[in-house]
């Protein structure tokens, strides 16, 4: 899809690279690089903004609330049973 | 998981760290209502994602939160106690209800191997291109929990631990009890996974990008 090679050779370790970038998992120095060449590379930008759309997208959807009466069930399980 | 070093963000709890051994049953009680409680809704929430329907995801936090409470004294105050319950609730699905269905939790990522990680690698990254960034963003939370549902376990509950909860590298390690490489890996291969599952139910819904069919062929 792209011939840009700045983020990893072929578009899985590229999308891979973007993936750890935007998990906090590269080192500070490769911080600086990276980000300066999502400002450059209009192919690279457009992946790295699409899996911040699918994060958000997947913790929206993702966000249940626990039925009502599950803490009360859990505190009476708590209440019956003796923390070892 | 927006913060720069995970190394740097190492949870720091600012009230004091009781002494648990001094603590009577009641002072441990208290405690454990006092800061374990506030994650049910977030327990419950990852439970759908394990035990698909609300019973047994309601049956399974039930379970989790009474082991919690039971070894309550073997947590360490001060270490991060979301992920200490993460991992007993991981725990707890994986004894429940894997035993259950009598599939051991590794089996299943031999199965997909084949047909699904072909398929992810083999137009995953070109499946989904910006023109359809809004129409991902307008997929019903119904599209994207099957687009998540359909991933095989192991894949799905790091890239959830990882994408939803913010768990670092780490964590996750430790709530699964894998090594982190691994934990690495499963979480490379279930983002294109699910990628590409995003991708088909965008398409289905009619939300065609430009360069689908070109990058198809």
């Amino acid at each position: 899809m792209s011939d840009c090679q700045s983020l990893g050779d072929c578009d899985d370790s590229r999308i891979e690279r973007i993936y750890e970038y935007l998990d906090g998992a590269v080192p500070k120095a490769d911080i600086v690089e990276i980000k300066k060449h999502l400002d450059e590379c209009p192919d690279c930008r457009e992946q790295h903004d699409l899996e911040c759309v699918i994060r958000t997208v997947v913790k929206r959807s993702c966000k249940e609330a626990a039925p009502e009466n599950l803490k009360n069930s859990i505190l009476d399980r708590i209440h019956s049973t003796r923390s070892a | 998981m927006s913060t720069v070093d995970p190394a740097a963000k190492a949870d720091k709890v600012d009230e004091s760290v009781p002494d648990v051994s001094a603590e009577s049953e009641d002072e441990r009680r208290d405690r454990f209502e006092r800061d374990a409680m506030q994650y049910v809704d977030q327990l419950y929430s990852a439970a759908m994602r394990m035990a698909r329907n609300p019973s047994d995801a309601e049956d399974l936090v039930q379970e989790a939160y009474t082991k919690a409470f039971s070894a309550f004294h073997q947590y360490k105050p001060g270490t991060n106690l979301k992920a200490w319950l993460y991992r007993i609730l991981t725990n707890t699905y994986i004894n429940l209800y894997r035993k259950r269905q009598r599939e051991p939790l590794q089996s299943q990522s031999d199965q997909i191997e084949d047909w699904q990680l072909a398929r992810a690698g083999s137009h995953t990254s070109s499946g989904l291109r910006s023109a359809e960034t809004e129409a991902l963003d307008h997929l019903p939370d119904s599209d994207v929990k099957s687009a998540l549902q359909a991933i095989p376990e192991e894949f799905r509950l790091a890239v959830y631990f990882a994408d939803v909860e913010g768990f670092a590298y780490k964590e996750i390690s430790e709530i699964m009890d894998t090594p982190i490489g691994t934990v690495m890996s499963r979480l490379h291969r279930g983002r294109k996974m699910l990628r590409d599952m995003l991708a088909d139910y965008a398409h289905e819904r009619g939300f065609t990008g430009g360069n689908y069919q070109e990058s198809k062929q």
